[in-house]
């Protein structure tokens, strides 16, 4: 990661370079917040980051910002009583941005992982993120997950989803070629166009990209995956704001309105873990 | 091919190229008033000067306008300096243009043959007569072709503010792409939206050669 470094300066250096830079640049606006949770209650507004390329979740539909994550944030930010504003950021800006504090929390669905938990604090799980596979509607090779071997699967760099199927072709004593693309959208094309023979993801995203395209592709069933679940994700020291954000979550699924979104966008309906679950992967 | 992706996206496209072009006129702007500034010192004769101005070009010509908007924008906030969105997109284009353009300038002035500039001391014009009317126009002429190709160059390049959040072009397209699961449509409709913009700025370029007539 490009900003790592950025531990290494003391408050008052830090202070000192940004009085300097302050003279340079009109009005600037200081990074500084002690306690994330009460300064969205004092400005009565938070402000969220995702992708809105990575549908059903984050969706831009002709520049409206659609999907569950919205839904969800939207429901979640009326039991805190406040307003959301949301930015759409490039999905290797997102966390970055997240360290930098140029918002407070990433509402992209991110897969709980080992790695992960040491790095960044999970809420409790908005969606299921079990890997599965997709493939080409016309294509009669692939019935069962166990029907890759040999085969050319695609999915998107650095995702758990991933690393899972290379981890399921590896214990099952499969072969197979592994192509990774800077994000799914590009592996769903080489999929329609023939390049690789299934894409890897959630679950829920390849349902959604078969249901609006069924001529093209198809769902691989079942999932092969470890159970997982897909959360927002917050800094680490905002613990605050982290367990306002799961008592609302929690209260959405007790009231129905989880149940509810959930079937406008997948279709059915899942039961999700009240607590952040032990990572499996 | 499915053409009613492009025309239902239509407005959703024309919007974004509006932000494109809004951003990168502002870039092209701020660019030349650094270009502009550039120049001078380099040309000035004071050598203080004439290192800064090397110096600049060397730093903002040499990292890539990517790493350039991502520092403005990331690693000044982990100093405590929160640049909005809009200003970094406008101040990255704008800072690396201006090296581009300092240096188009000064090869303009420096292709006026010597001669004129003395004769024009030996005729008696002082020196704001002398850039005003010999040297300006003279160089501006010749400046004209390679800043049309800095302007189009820089409009294409501000496809990368898209890191900072802002929802031009082609970030726009991709949105389209993932929503409707067909990127060929998405981005042959983005890709004639640079097309026509790009196709203005070259005619802008060429009304502009005539009015100032050709530098020969």
């Amino acid at each position: 990661m490009i900003f790592e470094g950025n531990r290494r300066f003391s408050r008052r250096s830090v202070l000192k370079a940004s009085l300097a830079m302050g003279g340079a640049l009109a009005a600037p606006r200081l990074a500084f917040a002690d306690d994330t949770l009460a300064e969205i209650k004092k400005k009565g507004e938070m402000v969220v980051a995702t992708e809105m390329q990575f549908p059903p979740f984050d969706i831009s539909d002709n520049g409206v910002y659609k999907g569950v994550d919205r839904e969800l944030i939207d429901a979640v930010a009326k039991e805190m009583g406040v307003k959301v504003s949301y930015l759409d950021l490039p999905w290797t800006s997102v966390l970055p941005g997240l360290e930098a504090k140029k918002f407070d929390l990433c509402i992209a669905p991110v897969t709980i992982t080992k790695e992960r938990m040491k790095r960044y604090a999970f809420s409790v799980p908005i969606a299921d993120a079990t890997a599965a596979l997709m493939k080409r509607a016309d294509d009669k090779s692939i019935n069962k997950p166990e029907d890759i071997g040999g085969k050319t699967i695609g999915g998107q760099k650095g995702t758990a989803q991933l690393a899972q199927i290379k981890a399921y072709a590896d214990g099952k004593g499969l072969k197979i070629d592994v192509k990774e693309y800077v994000d799914n959208n590009q592996s769903y094309a080489d999929l329609a166009a023939g390049r690789i023979d299934a894409s890897v993801n959630s679950l829920p995203n390849l349902a959604y990209a078969a249901a609006q395209r069924p001529d093209t592709f198809a769902v691989v069933l079942p999932p092969f995956g470890q159970p997982t679940y897909f959360s927002w994700v917050g800094r680490l020291d905002d613990k605050t704001l982290l367990d306002a954000v799961n008592a609302a979550l929690v209260k959405l699924e007790g009231d129905g309105t989880m149940a509810k979104i959930q079937k406008t966008w997948f279709g059915q309906t899942t039961d999700l873990p009240k607590t952040v679950p032990e990572p499996t992967i | 091919m499915r053409p009613q992706v492009i025309f239902h996206s239509f407005g959703y496209l024309t919007e974004a190229a509006g932000v494109t072009i809004a951003i990168s006129f502002a870039g092209i702007a701020l660019g030349f008033l650094i270009g502009a500034a550039v120049c001078i010192g380099r040309l000035s004769g004071r050598r203080w000067l004439e290192t800064l101005g090397g110096v600049y070009i060397s730093v903002f010509r040499g990292v890539p306008l990517l790493v350039q908007l991502l520092f403005i924008y990331y690693f000044l906030a982990t100093l405590g300096l929160d640049v909005p969105a809009l200003v970094a997109a406008i101040g990255g284009l704008g800072f690396a243009s201006g090296a581009y353009q300092a240096e188009i300038l000064r090869g303009a002035l420096n292709a006026i043959p010597s001669g004129q500039s003395e004769a024009a001391v030996a005729l008696g014009y002082s020196p704001l007569d002398r850039w005003r009317l010999i040297l300006l126009p003279q160089a501006l002429r010749l400046a004209i072709p390679p800043l049309i190709n800095e302007f189009i160059l820089l409009l294409k390049a501000s496809s990368l503010v898209s890191v900072v959040g802002i929802a031009e072009l082609t970030r726009v397209s991709m949105n389209i792409a993932a929503m409707t699961y067909r990127p060929l449509e998405a981005y042959v409709g983005g890709g004639l939206f640079y097309l026509a913009i790009n196709l203005a700025l070259a005619g802008a370029g060429a009304l502009a050669e005539r009015h100032f007539g050709s530098a020969r």
